[in-house]
C-alpha cells in the first residue's frame, strides 16, 4: 500500500526534476527538509525490504528454501539484509 | 472461494508468471537507477535531464512504468482478496473489492500516462 502510493510521490518528483533547471532546484531545496528525507527514506525503506523479500520468493520459485527449516532461515536472511541495506539507505539520505 | 474474475488475467499462474517477470524488470531499473545515482554525487539537471533524453532510457522506463502497473495490478489484487473477504464483509466482500480494484485501475492507469507525458513531455 505504502509502495503503491509511492509511486504518486515519486512520479511527481520525477515530473519535477524533469520539467526545468529551476523546478530541478526547487526539489533540491524541498528534499532538504527533513520531513522530505524522512519520506524518501520510507519509501526507499520499503522499496529495499519488498526486493528483498521479492527475490527471496524467487529462490523459494525455484525450489531453494521451502522446507520449514529453509523457510525460517529464508526469513532471518532477508531481515537481516533488509535491515542492513534499510540502514544504509538511511545515512545516504541524511 | 474468491471469485477470480476481477484478477489479471484468465489464469492464476499467467499472473504469477506476469508477477516474476515485471518484477525482474523493476528490480533491474531500480538496481540502474540507484546506480546511476550512486556514482554521479552532485547530480546537475543537465546529466539528468541527458540521462532521461536517451532513447534507449526512455524505452527502459516505459518497459518499468508497464511493468509497475502490471506489478502493482497482481500486488493489490493479491492484497484485496486477501483481506477483502467474505469472511470480513460478509456479501458485500465482492462489491467492495471490486471498487477498489477499479480504483487501483484507475490510479494505475493515470500514473501510467502521466509517466508518459513526463517521458515524451520534455
Amino acid at each position: 500500500m505504502i509502495l503503491f502510493l509511492g509511486l504518486v510521490v515519486l512520479l511527481y518528483g520525477l515530473d519535477m526534476s524533469l520539467a526545468s533547471e529551476e523546478s530541478f532546484e526547487e526539489l533540491k531545496a524541498c528534499l532538504a527538509s527533513p520531513l522530505a528525507k524522512l519520506v524518501i527514506w520510507g519509501l526507499l525503506s520499503a522499496l529495499l525490504y519488498h526486493l528483498v523479500a521479492g527475490i527471496r520468493h524467487l529462490f523459494m520459485d525455484a525450489g531453494v528454501g521451502e522446507t520449514l527449516e529453509g523457510g525460517k532461515l529464508g526469513s532471518k536472511i532477508v531481515i537481516a539484509v533488509a535491515v542492513v541495506l534499510i540502514v544504509l539507505a538511511g545515512v545516504w539520505v541524511w | 472461494m474468491v471469485t477470480n474474475v476481477t484478477n489479471f488475467s484468465r489464469s492464476g499462474l499467467y499472473d504469477w508468471m506476469a508477477q516474476r517477470v515485471s518484477a525482474v524488470v523493476l528490480a533491474a531499473y531500480f538496481i540502474f537507477l540507484l546506480g546511476f545515482v550512486l556514482l554521479n554525487p552532485g547530480l546537475t539537471y543537465a546529466d539528468w535531464h541527458g540521462l532521461f533524453s536517451h532513447n534507449a532510457m526512455r524505452i527502459f522506463s516505459l518497459l518499468a512504468l508497464l511493468a509497475t502497473v502490471v506489478h502493482a495490478w497482481v500486488g493489490m489484487w493479491t492484497i484485496s482478496t486477501d483481506y477483502l473477504t467474505p469472511m470480513a464483509f460478509g456479501r458485500w466482500a465482492t462489491v467492495l473489492r471490486f471498487f477498489f480494484q477499479a480504483a487501483c485501475g484507475v490510479l494505475q492507469f493515470v500514473l501510467f500516462v502521466w509517466g508518459v507525458q513526463i517521458l515524451w513531455g520534455i
